[in-house]
């Protein structure tokens, strides 16, 4: 099946922007109940007495976020072949219930694999943003891409 | 009021929780909604792939590892959060069936120069399936709030 993006198409300095959801305050409240449900993320009361001074998301939610709106932006066409790992991941500020997200990815580097001809490796920049254009979450990341077939 | 405070970790510092299967249902239903790639939400276009299988994303095991973590011990404790992680690494993959366990190791702690109340703490987190191989691991840190006597005598 052909795709849109291989590695070749992945060079550094190329980026993407794609508009996110909302985030509200029930599926904070429900993501953190499954996966983080540290009191500052599921219950309000708690989270007013906390540093935070009220509810915020768990910063695992904001990673599947970002993740999901790698997704929607070019993932879904491309020829990916998954992931090592995470370099380096800052949650920088919180995200409250009614914030509005944005990602911006950069390619920082593309690596064409020594012992398989066949793929490359891709360090991408991965920039969560609010709706004051505060950014909430970077994260540089890694992904595996097939080569354009010849 | 909390059990465990910046003072109770120290480097060498472990706990282990479990634990938690996940069906292939787990897989597919966390995949559709925030990582729909082929392999973790269609068996048939996974076994074509190089996984040979449907695999979860590591985001669900990162999460179950979050979820195993709060289970474990940090509800019990002063955490204030985290400013993020300094590694991820999807080490080996979970495949439908997998029993996944938690360990946390305490490689690091640093009182707060700044803020006398609170200290942090970097950890070794590793998610580890029934056969004890490491799935996924990652070295974060967190902030824990101080017991509150410690924090009064060095203020």
């Amino acid at each position: 099946m052909t795709k849109q993006y291989y590695f070749e198409d992945f060079a550094p300095g190329r980026t993407w922007e794609i508009e996110g959801p909302v985030v509200g305050r029930d599926e904070i409240v429900e993501f953190a109940r499954r996966f983080d449900p540290q009191p500052f993320h599921v219950d309000e009361r708690a989270a007013m007495g906390s540093p935070f001074g009220g509810l915020i998301a768990s910063g695992w939610h904001t990673a599947c976020i970002c993740m999901r709106l790698i997704w929607d932006a070019y993932l879904a066409d491309a020829a990916s072949l998954g992931s090592p790992g995470v370099k380096e991941l800052r949650w920088t500020r919180p995200v409250r219930p009614g914030d509005r997200l944005r990602l911006k990815m950069t390619v920082l580097e593309a690596k064409r694999s020594r012992t398989k001809p066949d793929r490359g490796t891709v360090l991408h920049r991965c920039e969560v943003y609010n709706q004051r254009g505060e950014v909430v979450m970077d994260m540089d990341g890694y992904g595996m891409f097939e080569r354009r077939p010849r | 009021m909390f059990e465990l405070y910046f003072e109770d970790f120290h480097p060498g510092w472990t706990f282990e929780q479990g634990a938690r299967t996940l069906s292939a249902a787990d897989i597919k239903a966390f995949a559709r909604e925030w990582d729909p790639q082929r392999y973790h939400t269609d068996e048939e276009q996974a076994r074509a792939s190089p996984y040979g299988g449907l695999i979860a994303s590591g985001w669900q095991t990162a999460c179950v590892g979050m979820r195993l973590m709060c289970d474990g011990y940090l509800n019990r404790s002063a955490c204030v959060g985290s400013p993020g992680i300094e590694e991820i690494r999807f080490l080996a993959p979970v495949r439908p069936g997998d029993t996944l366990r938690f360990r946390s190791t305490a490689t690091e702690v640093r009182p707060s120069k700044t803020k006398p109340h609170r200290g942090t703490v970097t950890f070794t987190w590793e998610v580890l399936n029934q056969a004890g191989e490491v799935v996924l691991s990652m070295v974060g840190t967190q902030l824990f709030l101080r017991r509150p006597a410690a924090a009064d005598r060095g203020a």
